[in-house]
């Protein structure tokens, strides 16, 4: 027996697997399209019970029990469904747990075992389907109802989970732990299922259930106020529609002003030049005017025109004396020219006894070459004397430089 | 003693702001507001207020604090009542606008503090339908908004930035184009809510029946 319905629910499985994506394609438009799929798959699957067909005229829907699985398996938002009935996993819980006395009174111990595991499988479906059922009511709240568009139907959905959570809160009214504890009597194993497992789960249920009544309600209200707003504009416009000469009444002149009114004039207004009032420009000129004086420094008071001795006469003539290198470097050409050989720059240093550091000298003297206009320079050659640098290629050290007539 | 400099220096910018006679609320001055939802910083505010006859006044569940006058005498009564005169002459426009956007961007809930316009994307919207081109065509013409164009661009744009002046929007980025609705428009939602439970006008059940009716229709 239980070889063969192991046998069975791998075959179902198995033929969920295969047929994966018409179930999926089916749970997402919620009927059967049946030109898309083959038509052996649907049968198969209709055997199988995966599929039904409410009414004979009626399209193939999943099973409720499939559909159940995969919305809590994908945590699927459009869940809505909770099962609050709690009186007949209770009545159920009962009657296993009689079963199991009774098994053991009767020293059936393989009978007993059964129950037992029965009781456990229920009790523990029936503390998880609480908690999911809490679990899909924080969902809700969380996304403040997002799956539905306008603010009617997010009041409506509001309305129904909060009929929801005090379905489930009468139902956890129905368990009597004292009827519980006599039931199971002074058995460990039931002692420890009816009493501290249920016990611990439906008082945390309970707390985790009034939390999430007051956040409907705190919702709730939200929600009211936003269309009690809206309501407020719209039938603002409707009233001066329909009265056009309405104009609201005096409501500061009594006695006893509403706080709301009671507003204070600004102190402190924000100021700005009317530059186009003609009657303030000689006002503003002259603000304007004095911006301009504006000194932090004391003034030293100076003769803006006094008396300074002046005299017309010729222009002198004046000139910038040049740089005495430049000028050296000048008469190195010049004494290129003269004595018409390639003389090395350091060389005529050293023989004019010329006070520079040869490098200055150097740098100079290639600044006057290049300095020359191109048809000067195209006189002279300029040829630069060094080495390579030992370790870095490409750079080359200039130890003296030679210049001649071309 | 930093500490006390850090509060007084935070206290400083804030009393400014309200004897400005801005709205103060988490969009307009988060500091601020977070500020005075501390009990010794709002004694603290109002005790160097009241100095001046002024006194600190909330709306909106304390969404939203503004200056009021401590005690009211002959001159402070008149302003009271020209400001209750302005407001009143906002409301129609005002309402109106509120709906065109809610309708506009097609969404359940009117605008509040801290919620988002994108203005291109609203204007895109307006352009598109001609019932909206009409509703802002009429409302940009009050007083409130004065335009005198005929294009909608023109239009929308100078609604945007008479609502930024008048304190119901700020423009958190100069160079996008998006709006932040402030606290000042809770008040305007007060203030209907004032008129209406007031003068009994049942606002939101005549508009509840009408909704119905055109269900029904």
């Amino acid at each position: 027996m239980s070889s063969n319905l192991h046998s069975a629910g791998v075959k179902l499985l198995k033929q969920l697997a295969r047929h994966s994506d018409v179930v999926m394609d089916v749970y997402q438009s919620g009927e059967v399209n049946e030109s898309q799929h083959e038509p052996g798959v649907i049968d198969k699957l209709l055997k199988a019970g995966i599929l039904w067909q409410p009414e004979a005229d009626q399209p193939l829907r999943l099973k409720r029990t499939i559909r159940g699985f995969l919305e809590e398996a994908l945590s699927d938002e459009r869940n809505r469904q909770i099962d609050a009935n709690v009186g007949s996993a209770m009545a159920t819980i009962k009657t296993l747990a009689e079963h199991y006395k009774e098994a053991r009174q009767r020293v059936d111990y393989s009978a007993a075992e059964a129950y037992l595991a029965d009781l456990n499988e229920h009790v523990y479906a029936f503390t998880e389907s609480l908690r999911y059922a809490i679990r899909v009511l924080w969902g809700r709240i969380n996304n403040e109802f997002g799956y539905v568009g306008t603010l009617n139907a997010k009041i409506r959905e509001n309305e129904l989970a909060q009929s929801q959570v005090t379905e489930l809160l009468n139902g956890l009214e129905m368990f009597h732990f004292n009827e519980l504890t006599e039931l199971a009597g002074d058995n460990r194993e039931l002692r420890r299922l009816l009493v501290t497992t249920l016990q611990d789960t439906l008082s945390s249920c309970a707390q985790e259930l009034s939390v999430v009544q007051a956040r409907l309600l705190e919702l709730l209200g939200r929600f009211r106020q936003i269309r009690g707003r809206t309501r407020l504009l719209k039938g603002w416009l409707l009233h001066t529609e329909l009265h056009p000469d309405y104009r609201p009444m005096d409501h500061v002149a009594h006695k006893q002003v509403p706080v709301l009114f009671n507003r204070a004039e600004g102190i402190l207004a924000p100021a700005a030049v009317d530059v186009h009032n003609t009657v303030q420009e000689h006002e503003l000129m002259e603000l304007v005017s004095r911006i301009k004086s504006i000194t932090h420094l004391p003034e030293i008071a100076k003769p803006q025109a006094g008396d300074t001795a002046f005299a017309l006469t010729d222009a002198g003539e004046f000139d910038v004396p040049d740089n005495p290198l430049k000028q050296a470097v000048d008469d190195y050409f010049c004494a290129v020219i003269d004595s018409g050989v390639r003389q090395s720059a350091l060389e005529y240093l050293q023989a004019n006894d010329l006070p520079w550091d040869s490098e200055n000298w150097l740098y100079q003297v290639i600044c006057g070459y290049d300095g020359l206009s191109e048809e000067y320079r195209s006189f002279f050659e300029l040829e630069p004397v060094g080495d390579r640098h030992p370790v870095y290629t490409g750079n080359f050290i200039i130890r003296d430089v030679e210049l001649w007539m071309a | 003693m930093s500490q006390e400099q850090v509060v007084l220096v935070g206290m400083g910018t804030l009393v400014e702001r309200l004897l400005k006679g801005q709205f103060i609320c988490k969009t307009t001055d988060e500091d601020g507001w977070r500020a005075l939802q501390s009990g010794a910083m709002r004694e603290k505010v109002e005790a160097y207020l009241n100095q001046i006859n002024r006194t600190l006044a909330s709306a909106a569940d304390g969404e939203v604090y503004f200056c009021g006058y401590l005690q009211l005498g002959e001159n402070e009564r008149k302003v009271i009542s020209s400001q209750f005169k302005d407001i009143c002459s906002a409301l129609i426009p005002m309402v109106e606008w509120l709906v065109l956007v809610q309708e506009a961007s097609g969404q359940d809930a009117p605008l509040t503090e801290g919620a988002a316009i994108r203005l291109t994307e609203l204007q895109g919207r307006i352009e598109d339908t001609p019932a909206f081109r009409e509703q802002l065509a009429k409302l940009s013409q009050y007083r409130l908004f004065g335009s005198t164009s005929t294009q909608v661009d023109n239009q929308i744009k100078l609604v945007f930035r008479r609502l930024v002046e008048l304190g119901y929007l700020v423009r958190p980025n100069s160079e996008k184009q998006i709006y932040l609705a402030t606290g000042k428009l809770d008040y305007l939602y007060e203030v209907i809510r004032f008129i209406d439970e007031t003068e009994g006008l049942q606002l939101e059940a005549q508009a509840e029946t009408a909704s119905s009716q055109r269900e029904l229709i």
